[in-house]
């Protein structure tokens, strides 16, 4: 398998007021492609700024970032928006869907974003994976945590990103729901050779994955 | 799947929805309703004055018609000489000047007899001509507007005219009083406003207005078939700045409401834009998305506008039988322009601040 992810020297310093705050002091870390990686670490070690700038969110300070062979230090803002458009998609801590559409437009909201247009079939197998059928109707306030978690897996690959960014996806569920999600994730990179890299707190989360990368004052420490 | 979004954006919040369309309803319907009673009010009055039957109105140089009430400086007896031309039918001197007591009414001061012939008579639904020096005679409208019975007492000038006469509008003024006594208590004895010229035939018009203006450099001519279109707000001074007053307030109000409601709008969803943007979506779709809301705020609010327009127009002229109010389609199309310009405007700079949010900070927004 090719890497699909590789961070060479990744730096992020954030500025608030006077005071600089290094994020990540200079991750070197690669990642394979259908890969599910974990990456563990305490509060604050720079598990979600790698997220975010493996995402595309924001942009590193310094270093390299290859992600699908694109140089993300050397894109725009309006680049790398292209770019996640097209090949990833996100799955966050608190589901983060949208509150006034129901869990289908939550869905096909992100086939509108991506611009190709509505695939029922595609759409009907996803939905069928995640055990979503009753729900489609349903809005975000209507759905336990599980089903809101689930929905959001379902919009993070409905438009089949290579690589899916999951932050702390069980944080905010029971034992029963979070094993749910983890078995999907795990079905999904399975069945659609989906790259993932999951941030977790859980180390039983994290034993799901293929491989765990340990992070620690924002630099990886084991790997 | 953005207009659901949008839609489904707007019903979730429907106190502000319906404040921000109702705001956008006050400004279209005060513009078309503005604009559709000065209109309405100098077309009235071009269609009245056409209603006497002249062909040729002759006032002092520097009098505006509608403001002929402002001075009486052309002396009666000049009326004889405009008789003495050729083609001329009939001349009829009259005092127009304006009561302010009870309303704003335009009052003539005609000479009976010579105002019948150019007019072919008024048509009496109730009494008779005038007979007394304080004989006053009102049309129907205003007799109905004002609840006015055939031989009772107004007061006009500070002394009071008793109703001779009910007679059909269309005849120049509402009031008409004896052209006598109108000079006695404006003191301009012997002076009329205007005078209405008939010609023989409509086709001697030109010829006839040719040799008033012959007779004197000091004369305003105005040809009645051109006086319809020379009724626009832009031919009365003050009444365009005013227009333009009123639309530009209206407008500052259809600005402010949408400006206020998209930028509360974009605060209180910041997260939802960080979602947006966490799926790819770009600035332009994010400005989109924020346009098109306001956009169908606006609509919404336009539709309620002409509604809100229609339904002022129909409680006004119940109310107030004498005020015509002209809605028209040009400015029903030129409030919903100006409303959408407004709205879309007031939604820029949400739009625009809404595309410049971090992700990352919008996502952790609470």
């Amino acid at each position: 398998m090719d890497p699909i992810i590789v961070t060479r020297e990744l730096k992020k310093v954030y500025r608030m007021g006077r005071v600089q705050v290094p994020a990540l002091r200079g991750v070197d870390c690669t990642v394979l492609e259908s890969e599910f990686v974990a990456v563990v670490g305490p509060s604050g070690c720079g598990k979600s700024t790698l997220l975010h700038i493996l995402g595309g969110l924001t942009g590193p300070t310094s270093g390299e970032v290859l992600v699908d062979g694109n140089d993300f230090s050397n894109m725009t803002d309006a680049d790398r928006t292209r770019f996640r458009r097209h090949t990833i998609g996100f799955v966050f801590q608190r589901f983060n869907l949208l509150p006034t559409l129901t869990a289908r437009n939550n869905i096909a909201i992100a086939q509108d974003i991506q611009g190709n247009g509505f695939n029922p079939h595609h759409f009907q197998k996803v939905v069928e994976m995640l055990g979503i059928q009753d729900k489609l109707e349903h809005r975000p306030n209507a759905m336990s945590g599980g089903e809101q978690q689930r929905v959001a897996i379902a919009r993070a690959v409905i438009c089949e990103p290579k690589i899916l960014l999951a932050d702390e996806p069980t944080g905010n569920l029971d034992t029963e729901n979070s094993q749910a999600v983890l078995n999907m994730m795990r079905e999904l990179n399975r069945t659609f050779g989906q790259t993932i890299l999951m941030i977790t707190h859980n180390p039983e989360a994290a034993a799901v994955a293929d491989r765990i990368i340990h992070m620690r004052d924002g630099r990886v420490v084991s790997d | 799947m953005v207009n659901k979004l949008i839609i489904s954006n707007v019903l979730h919040r429907p106190i502000r929805t319906a404040l921000s369309a109702l705001a956008v309803a006050i400004e279209v319907a005060m513009v078309m309703l503005f604009v559709g009673l000065a209109n309405g009010m100098l077309h009235d009055s071009a269609r009245r004055v056409e209603g006497i039957g002249a062909d040729i109105l002759v006032q002092p140089s520097g009098t505006s018609f509608l403001f002929a009430f402002s001075q009486a400086a052309l002396p009666v007896k000049i009326g004889e000489k405009f008789k003495e031309i050729p083609h001329v039918l009939a001349v009829a001197p009259a005092v127009i000047f304006v009561n302010s007591v009870g309303g704003l009414d335009t009052i003539y001061g005609i000479d009976m007899a010579s105002f019948d012939s150019v007019s072919g008579g008024f048509v009496y639904h109730h009494g008779h001509a005038l007979e007394n020096p304080y004989d006053v005679l009102v049309d129907d409208w205003y007799a109905k507007a004002k609840r006015v019975k055939l031989g009772q007492t107004i007061r006009l000038l500070d002394h009071e005219f008793r109703v001779s006469g009910i007679v059909e509008h269309g005849k120049g003024a509402r009031l008409f009083i004896s052209i006598g006594t109108a000079e006695d208590l404006l003191s301009v004895k012997d002076k009329a406003s205007i005078f209405f010229v008939k010609c023989t035939d409509p086709g001697y018009t030109a010829e006839v207005s040719e040799a008033i203006h012959q007779m004197g450099p000091g004369y305003k001519i105005t040809l009645v078939k051109e006086l319809m279109s020379m009724m626009t707000s832009s031919n009365l001074p003050g009444l365009e700045t005013i227009t333009t007053v009123i639309i530009g307030i209206a407008v500052a109000i259809g600005f402010l409401v949408i400006f206020l409601a998209m930028y509360t709008t974009i605060i209180e969803r910041t997260r939802e834009i960080g979602i947006l943007k966490s799926l790819g979506a770009s600035k332009g779709y994010i400005i989109a998305v924020i346009l098109r809301e306001a956009g169908l705020l606006c609509a919404v609010g336009i539709l309620a506008g002409y509604g809100i327009a229609a339904i002022a127009r129909k409680i006004i002229v119940a109310k107030f039988p004498t005020l015509p109010i002209e809605l028209t389609a040009q400015w029903a199309f030129y409030a919903a322009l100006l409303a959408l310009a407004g709205s879309l405007l007031g939604a820029l700079y949400p739009a625009w601040r809404a595309a410049q949010l971090d992700p990352v900070d919008a996502l952790a927004y609470e």
